[in-house]
């Protein structure tokens, strides 16, 4: 795939984008609302054959987004899937685990650090926080920074 | 000086701890033992286990996992024990001083656990070979 096919075929999934930004030749945002989310995911890695990179997570006052960051490696093509996580008193989103089997850690170290419930994650265990830390603490909102 | 004292300075024997290093300070240390600076033909020797050790070369600034173990490896090591403090890090928290997890800098847990413990500082982000074996001679001087 080129760069112009790899665009199209990303229309795809346009039904369940709610916003496009192309910021450079080689970047791409690709906005959803957190349902679709795993499933914009599974098309990329799957269908478009990308590379998982790593996720991200920003802590946006009113709400949370968890961007999902993809390469397409022959274009040198960064995808970032950005899911908006609208509920902050219980902020949950989908595990892509089950699809891209990559995400298991990063998804680990964001329900430590940011307090996002991934359902149906294999193994949500704590991963680098200490084994005393407070349950219920999360020390990379910005409550917590404060 | 004491017969203890006196042969701890003879040939100290280290034990490495690593509290939250970032590795770097770790590799210098390696770096000591390997042929170039070879402190083995000083009698400085790396051992496996504190209850061995003459001395503790303790990297990291002190994480929040990390203390207990620090103070129970110290807890272990036979006295006089001299602490080195390895780089920036345990020496002030370095650039990680307003991290969520650094309950550092090292020395100040080192003194809550024996407030008369003998403890050394080699600052630097990472401290050359040099200066890590200047520290120690600096500090065996010193006792």
């Amino acid at each position: 795939m080129n760069r112009e096919e790899l665009i199209k075929k990303l229309e795809e999934v346009k039904d369940k984008v709610t916003a496009v930004e192309q910021t450079t030749d080689l970047r791409i945002y690709l906005s959803c609302e957190a349902q679709n989310a795993p499933g914009i995911c599974r098309f990329l890695y799957q269908d478009c054959g990308c590379r998982f990179v790593i996720c991200s997570c920003i802590d946006a006052d009113d709400w949370f987004e968890v961007l999902y960051h993809f390469s397409y490696d022959q274009l040198g093509f960064i995808i970032t899937v950005k899911a908006f996580i609208r509920d902050r008193q219980n902020p949950a989103i989908d595990s892509i685990t089950p699809s891209v089997p990559g995400a298991e850690w990063i998804e680990r170290e964001m329900h430590d650090v940011m307090g996002i419930e991934f359902r149906n994650h294999p193994d949500m265990r704590r991963l680098i926080l200490a084994d005393d830390w407070p349950q219920g603490v999360y020390p990379e909102r910005k409550e917590a920074k404060k | 000086m004491s017969w203890k004292i006196k042969y701890l300075k003879k040939s100290p024997w280290v034990f490495h701890v690593n509290v939250g290093a970032c590795n770097n300070c770790d590799i210098e240390i390696v770096n000591c033992l390997t042929p170039k600076f070879d402190v083995e033909r000083l009698g400085i020797k790396l051992v496996g286990s504190p209850r061995h050790a003459d001395a503790l070369l303790v990297t990291g600034v002190g994480t929040r996992q990390a203390v207990p173990r620090l103070k129970e490896v110290y807890r272990q090591a036979s006295k006089p024990c001299v602490v080195f403090l390895i780089g920036a890090c345990p020496c002030g928290t370095g650039i990680f001083s307003n991290g969520y997890h650094v309950e550092g800098p090292v020395d100040k847990l080192i003194k809550e656990e024996d407030p008369n413990a003998i403890i050394a500082y080699v600052p630097g982000c990472p401290p050359k070979p040099e200066a890590i074996i200047s520290g120690v001679v600096k500090a065996l001087e010193a006792i």
